[in-house]
């Protein structure tokens, strides 16, 4: 599904060259729920930006979904973006002034799908993410949790090959939060391709993979314990995925 | 994609109404001046135009500057009218009088002439009748009246048959004239008397000849020909000097004044577009604000699969709309303002909406729509998606 090979990016400030990322390679397969963490300035931003095709790395090879990303224009990592990625942000990023079915309906829009067709497909997304009676809402008279599960509706209705989440339990209380990531456990249960980018270990651990990046290198590359399934989430709090070394990658 | 950048677009002014509308203010003043300005040009013109065509466009109007001691008499009019292109020719010597009745005095303007004056004048009679050839012949004391004079002087146009004191003569008024609502009658708002031209020269107590008169073509176009016969009977008189005498065609003045009047409706259009263009920078400047405003939106809707021609597509339309919006209201708003112009002005002059202008007008807010939403549109569509999704 995803494939990175060498791959790095170089910013210049001045004279001095900053390896945001350093050779780095690594798989996610269909079906997987990978998280990416790292402290701020590990390169899991630039990460992804590579990954969600919103940037080209300098050095290396990107394979999304058997197809090679380099030497892409502009316009064209945007029909990309749209045709295989899913994108959730942190601060959900929905568009004020538009209704939740608009926005759900946008991708869609871009990708010139036709009027009726957006509708039935925005209500599925919406089904799917318990917001169906929420349609012609608009995002500041819904809670975060809602505003996040309307997101994900969002990255839904194009039916990606990836789901990208970045810090998506971010702005959100804990409890809301978790359920936003059983949401994410049951689409991945359904055979959805999610990659979550997370500072937060805690978070981590609720995923089939945590890749650990620290320097624009990649630290470890573990399973963190838990595969997606329906239900809580095993509790192998005690010693998983705390720490810097990846000890628990043993367990599945 | 287009019907959604429009869509987009509406929604977007939707959200922004005041906005909106202060920025269309640049516009809809823009448009409304234009549009009334030159509405107001072009409507006079073609009204003072048509005035002077009904005046008869086959009119020449001939004075004599210089007779060289060779007074013209009427016998020569009568001469030049018998070139075949003149149908009527009339003297004119204009004198001031005044009329006693009662103990008051009226102030008119006397025109002595004869029978053909009124026909190439256009004139027409309420009551009684006109000069004759006979009235010149014997020197009769007769008046013919204007309206307004009859009015001002008896108090009532059913003058014919009264006796009037002018200028110590007693003169009877045979006839007064049909109310004259034309434009040049309301401009030249003197009290007429039409008396016979050889009554006036005697009055006058001189013999200096007609010093100018009016003839008509006998088909408008023959105007041409018939301003040649005139010309070339009075070189012939006068020594071939061809400054002693000047003839005014009237095509030539209706020509004269549409081009003085096209020239001043392009002169205030100008100025008005002028305007209309300072109204397109308003835009570009709001725009490049809302751009700004909006950057994490274009990087949200850059992220989700929207490439740069829609972006551009996006904020084009949005600057094109505020602008034909603008336009439209600036119409419809001169639109109410030629109204309430001509509930005040005179029945005579009718101000209407100058088809072409408005197409002026629509198609230059489209250009400035065009041409100053380009920046900012293209300043959205340039962002780099990540910058913009970062932007706070």
């Amino acid at each position: 599904m995803i494939e990175l090979n060498d791959i790095s990016k170089i910013y210049r400030i001045g004279d001095e060259e900053i390896r945001a990322l350093d050779s780095v390679s690594m798989r996610v397969k269909e079906g997987e729920f990978v998280s990416i963490t790292g402290s701020s300035g590990s390169g899991k931003s630039t990460m992804m930006h590579i990954i969600g095709c919103l940037d080209t790395a300098d050095e290396g090879v990107y394979l999304l979904d058997g197809q090679s990303i380099e030497h892409y224009s502009e316009n064209e990592l945007a029909m990309i973006r749209n045709q295989k990625i899913g994108f959730i942000f942190q601060s959900f990023n929905l568009i004020a002034r538009l209704t939740l079915e608009e926005n759900v309906g946008l991708p869609l829009v871009y990708r010139g799908v036709s009027a009726s067709l957006r509708r039935e497909r925005v209500g599925a997304a919406m089904e799917q993410v318990g917001l169906a009676n929420r349609m012609k809402h608009t995002p500041n008279s819904i809670s975060g949790g809602q505003q996040q599960r309307a997101a994900i509706a969002r990255a839904l209705v194009t039916e990606p090959a990836m789901i990208l989440a970045d810090e998506p339990t971010g702005n959100l209380d804990s409890k809301t939060g978790e359920s936003i990531m059983k949401l994410f456990r049951n689409l991945n249960a359904a055979g959805k391709t999610i990659v979550l980018i997370t500072h937060d270990d805690h978070i981590a651990q609720q995923t089939g993979r945590t890749i650990r990046l620290m320097d624009g290198r990649i630290e470890s590359m573990g399973r963190t314990g838990v595969a997606a399934v329906n239900g809580p989430i095993a509790a192998d709090t005690g010693g998983g995925g705390t720490d810097g070394v990846n000890n628990d990658s043993a367990v599945f | 994609m287009i019907v959604q950048s429009f869509k987009m677009a509406w929604k977007s002014i939707a959200a922004n109404k005041i906005r909106a509308f202060l920025t269309m203010l640049g516009i809809i003043i823009g448009v409304m001046s234009l549009v009334v300005l030159v509405s107001l040009v072009t409507s006079a013109t073609s009204s003072v135009t048509s005035q002077i065509e009904s005046m008869g466009s086959d009119m020449l109007t001939v004075s004599v500057r210089d007779d060289k001691g060779l007074p013209l008499r009427l016998a020569d009019l009568s001469d030049i009218a018998q070139d075949e292109s003149i149908s009527m020719i009339a003297p004119t010597t204009q004198t001031m009088g005044s009329v006693k009745s009662g103990s008051e005095t009226t102030e008119v303007s006397v025109e002595g002439t004869n029978a053909s004056y009124f026909q190439i004048q256009g004139d027409e009679l309420a009551s009684g009748r006109l000069l004759k050839s006979a009235d010149l012949e014997n020197t009769s004391y007769v008046a013919v009246l204007s309206n307004e004079a009859a009015v001002e002087i008896y108090g009532t146009a059913d003058a014919t048959g009264q006796t009037m004191v002018m200028n110590g003569s007693k003169f009877l008024v045979v006839g007064v004239l049909a109310e004259d609502d034309s434009l040049m009658a309301s401009i030249g708002n003197m009290y007429s008397i039409y008396i016979p031209y050889t009554v006036a020269e005697r009055l006058a107590d001189s013999s200096s000849g007609i010093s100018s008169f009016y003839a008509a073509a006998s088909d408008p176009e023959y105007t041409d020909r018939a301003e040649a016969a005139i010309e070339a009977a009075l070189l012939s008189r006068f020594k071939n000097d061809e400054d002693s005498f000047y003839i005014l065609n009237q095509s030539v003045l209706a020509e004269t004044m549409s081009s003085v009047t096209n020239t001043f409706a392009l002169l205030l259009g100008g100025i008005a577009a002028i305007s209309l263009l300072v109204g397109g920078i308003g835009i570009m400047n709001i725009m490049l604000v809302s751009v700004t405003e909006r950057t994490r939106e274009i990087g949200i809707r850059k992220a989700i699969g929207a490439n740069k021609r829609v972006i551009l597509l996006q904020f084009l339309v949005e600057a094109l709309m505020i602008c034909l919006i603008g336009c439209a209201l600036g119409i419809a708003l001169s639109g109410g303002i030629l109204l309430i112009v001509n509930i005040f002005t005179s029945d005579t002059l009718t101000f209407t909406f100058s088809g072409s202008v408005i197409l002026v007008a629509v198609l230059f807010s489209t250009f400035i729509g065009v041409v100053f939403g380009l920046y900012p549109a293209r300043k959205a569509a340039n962002m780099h998606p990540i910058d913009a999704l970062r932007y706070e």
